[in-house]
């Protein structure tokens, strides 16, 4: 009872535990909010690194595999699987108006399908929005319909929806003399043509280099990719893996897609998935068949070579059937399983004609980012061991402090063992304080940082504006706003975390406290 | 008569660094219930020692031929108890007066005469006897004309009046034995009086309290039933009770 008391009296009567108790609190505040920050950043790559690639994917590489029509069918005949669709990906090289030219990795896709499993329609960018994107302040995203007219872009905001839907159906509609006609077309991402700038407010705009003209005069361009054609070249694979020839073809650029990775960015483009089946041979066709008799010396009357040829349908091929679960929460390798089973059923059915299951390559979005998540993982882990680290601080404030105050309240210690109390007793008052200490500054502690972290943007806004300071650039992190989600089970963690180490710091201190000589305690001066 | 406390040839010694400084050096005393004794000696004489020795806050040592001196209260030694005996011990049988009070500055007076009852009884123990416990600190204070100052914190009491909580504090659990240590060495001669009274009006018959006093003024000894004469840590005069020196 007295060391409730006396807990009580000394927390709230003395600086030096105050001290001790802010201590905590700081350190406390520090972890959680570093944990918040990089964890949030942790869960955004996640969630980003799950943008366009669906939650599964069967995969056969550069040959691809036949009848996915069937496999797609068979998928979303399955009450845990939402949506099923196609994918090509390939490797090849853009050649950009300008004469850059980059390697990219090429996508084909059916869009509306695509966009079923992966929300391909929320990563196009050039599109009409009717709210700012939240750190855009200043309104100066195009799309917005206030910002129309733009003179110098032949846009309108009923343009912005036509690109849109090309972008979303990869067609360009062009215009002939012998009337409109629909042509295949491509959609970059963002970052791929460089002509893009991307604002603080994490607002893509069109880059407005500054030209030199021939007589010696400059003039700013005006960037716009959608109002350009790229060429892309594709080498096509046979059955066996050998390069064919280089395919060469011109498209128009239906619009640009941003995901907020930057490797996605930077690297992905897609592409009409029949073009690109068309390009790489990978097509409906018609072959020659296994059973043709080879008849090298058939001749016809002329005596040109007549060999005798059987044609059989060669189906089209994809590459990729990517699925999507019902629940964007499922677990992505119950997916997996149902995934193996579908194609197990489908490769019986298709015997001969596609991969065998034991070979075809079936992977989730989590395997797919393995590396990349597993390096942000370990990035967290660091930062908070080394934070944490850092904290342990507060163990030795705690005990440094606690030590100072056994030696200042020896006497004390002389009166308790005089009226009685044990040396149990006596170690559980300093125990006990130091606990008390512990949750006073973890309370405090969770408290700051839960004001920090709810309003890290707007602390973040005000640093830049009062003392210039920009820690989180967008145009480095990809994420417009710093996370700022408060979870309270690592609040949880971190809160009994720095009460044990303050019981740990008050420990060797109320050892030495319970086993003062209550003689010498007594006439300690 | 049983003797409430016996003190059988108790040897105490020091050790400041490699020298050893012998305090008591065979004391052997006898104290009956109710009995009010003053054990008088000059300083470093070993008063204080042996007070504590008998208040079990510290232990006997063994004599030079090996003899090991004892304490017994009621019939049973001290050397035999376990840590935890001991603190039982000083919490039900024996209430401390100290020459500089030692009262806790966090607490109140009421505080402070509380401190040992919630020692004793512990936790569970002082939240059902809360009530008696501290009717009994408030009626202590009011004998000792404190009944007004129960809030007020130690710094706001003159010296007399923090050895009157003190004195309240040592009684709280109504104990056997109460040991004094110089209680009117830091007051001046008329408030030291006044302590002495109040200490005096504590020997009520109904308890039946048994007083040891520590001092080193004889004039403060003559108040006593008995004066245990004390030098370099032997009994020079008054180690027996009457009822022994008159066998």
């Amino acid at each position: 009872m007295y060391q409730a008391t006396l807990t009580r009296r000394y927390l709230t009567q003395k600086v030096m535990p105050l001290l001790a108790a802010l201590a905590v609190a700081l350190c406390s505040a520090m972890v959680m909010t570093v944990w918040s920050v990089m964890g949030g950043f942790l869960d955004r790559f996640i969630d980003q690194g799950r943008t366009l690639v669906g939650d599964v994917a069967i995969v056969w590489p550069n040959a691809g595999f036949a009848h996915y029509e069937d496999l797609i069918e068979r998928l979303e005949a399955d009450p845990e699987i939402e949506a099923a669709a196609p994918m090509i990906e390939s490797y090849g090289l853009v050649s950009l108006p300008g004469g850059l030219k980059e390697t990219v990795v090429i996508k084909g896709i059916e869009g509306p399908g695509f966009d079923r499993v992966t929300g391909y329609a929320d990563t196009i960018w050039w599109k009409p929005v009717d709210e700012p994107l939240p750190r855009d302040e200043n309104r100066e995203d195009w799309r917005l319909a206030e910002n129309f007219p733009e003179p110098n872009f032949l846009r309108s905001p009923e343009s912005w929806q036509r690109d849109f839907d090309a972008g979303l159906a990869l067609t360009e509609t062009e215009l002939t003399p012998d009337g409109p006609r629909d042509r295949a077309a491509i959609v970059l991402g963002i970052e791929a043509a460089g002509f893009n700038v991307r604002r603080p407010s994490g607002v893509y705009v069109p880059s407005t280099p500054l030209v030199r003209e021939p007589d010696g005069t400059t003039r700013y361009t005006n960037n716009f990719i959608l109002d350009e054609k790229v060429v892309l070249h594709v080498v096509p694979l046979d059955l066996d893996g050998q390069a064919v020839e280089l395919v060469t073809r011109s498209l128009p650029v239906a619009n640009e897609f941003a995901t907020g990775m930057f490797e996605v960015d930077n690297r992905v483009v897609f592409v009409r998935m029949d073009a690109l089946q068309a390009m790489l041979g990978m097509d409906e066709a018609q072959r020659i068949s296994a059973d043709t008799p080879f008849d090298p010396f058939a001749t016809n009357q002329d005596g040109s070579f007549a060999m005798p040829v059987q044609l059989e349908p060669d189906p089209a091929r994809v590459s990729h059937v990517l699925a999507r679960g019902i629940d964007r929460d499922m677990d992505a390798q119950r997916l997996k399983e149902i995934a193996t089973e579908v194609y197990e059923a489908f490769a019986f059915e298709h015997l001969g004609e596609v991969p065998q299951p034991g070979r075809i390559i079936i992977t989730t979005w989590a395997d797919q980012n393995r590396t990349f998540i597993a390096a942000v993982e370990k990035e967290t882990a660091l930062v908070l061991f080394i934070f944490g680290f850092v904290s342990l601080t507060a163990v030795f404030l705690v005990l440094a402090i606690f030590w100072s105050m056994v030696s200042e309240k020896t006497r004390d210690v002389g009166i308790l063992r005089a009226l009685g109390a044990s040396r149990v007793g006596i170690a559980w008052l300093w125990l006990r304080y130091g606990a008390a200490i512990g949750i006073t500054g973890c309370v405090l502690g969770m408290i700051l940082s839960y004001m920090v972290v709810t309003n890290i943007n707007p602390i973040h806004d005000w640093l830049g504006a009062a003392l210039g300071l920009q820690v989180w650039d967008p145009s480095v992190y990809y994420f417009t706003e710093i996370p700022n989600h408060f979870d309270p089970v690592k609040g949880s963690i971190i809160f009994f975390g720095g009460v044990l180490a303050s019981v740990v710091g008050a420990l060797i201190p109320a050892v030495r406290a319970a086993w003062l000589d209550p003689v010498k305690a007594l006439r300690f001066e | 008569m049983t003797p409430i406390l016996q003190v059988d040839s108790v040897h105490k010694t020091y050790r400041l660094g490699k020298v050893e400084v012998p305090v008591l050096r065979g004391v052997t005393i006898s104290v009956d219930q109710g009995e009010w004794i003053a054990i008088l000696g000059a300083s470093g004489s070993g008063k204080s020692t042996l007070l504590h020795l008998i208040g079990g806050l510290d232990r006997p040592d063994r004599g030079p031929n090996g003899s090991p001196g004892d304490i017994r209260y009621r019939g049973t030694p001290l050397s035999g108890m376990s840590a935890s005996e001991l603190d039982r011990y000083r919490s039900r049988n024996v209430g401390f007066v100290f020459q500089a009070y030692h009262l806790l500055p966090e607490l109140t007076v009421l505080g402070n005469v509380l401190l040992g009852a919630m020692v004793r009884h512990g936790r569970v123990g002082f939240m059902t006897k809360r009530g008696e416990a501290t009717s009994r600190a408030k009626a202590l204070l009011d004998t000792m004309g404190l009944s007004h100052r129960l809030s007020h914190r130690p710094r706001e009491l003159s010296g007399g009046e923090r050895q009157r909580v003190a004195i309240a504090r040592s009684l709280v659990n109504q104990p056997d034995l109460l040991l004094a240590d110089e209680p009117t060495g830091n007051l001046d001669r008329t408030t030291g009086e006044a302590i002495l009274d109040a200490i005096t009006a504590t020997r009520n018959p109904s308890e039946n309290r048994t007083l040891i006093m520590v001092t080193h003024d004889e004039q403060i000894a003559a108040r006593a039933d008995r004066v245990v004469r004390l030098e370099d840590g032997i009994v020079t005069a008054g180690s027996t009770t009457s009822a022994e020196a008159e066998a």
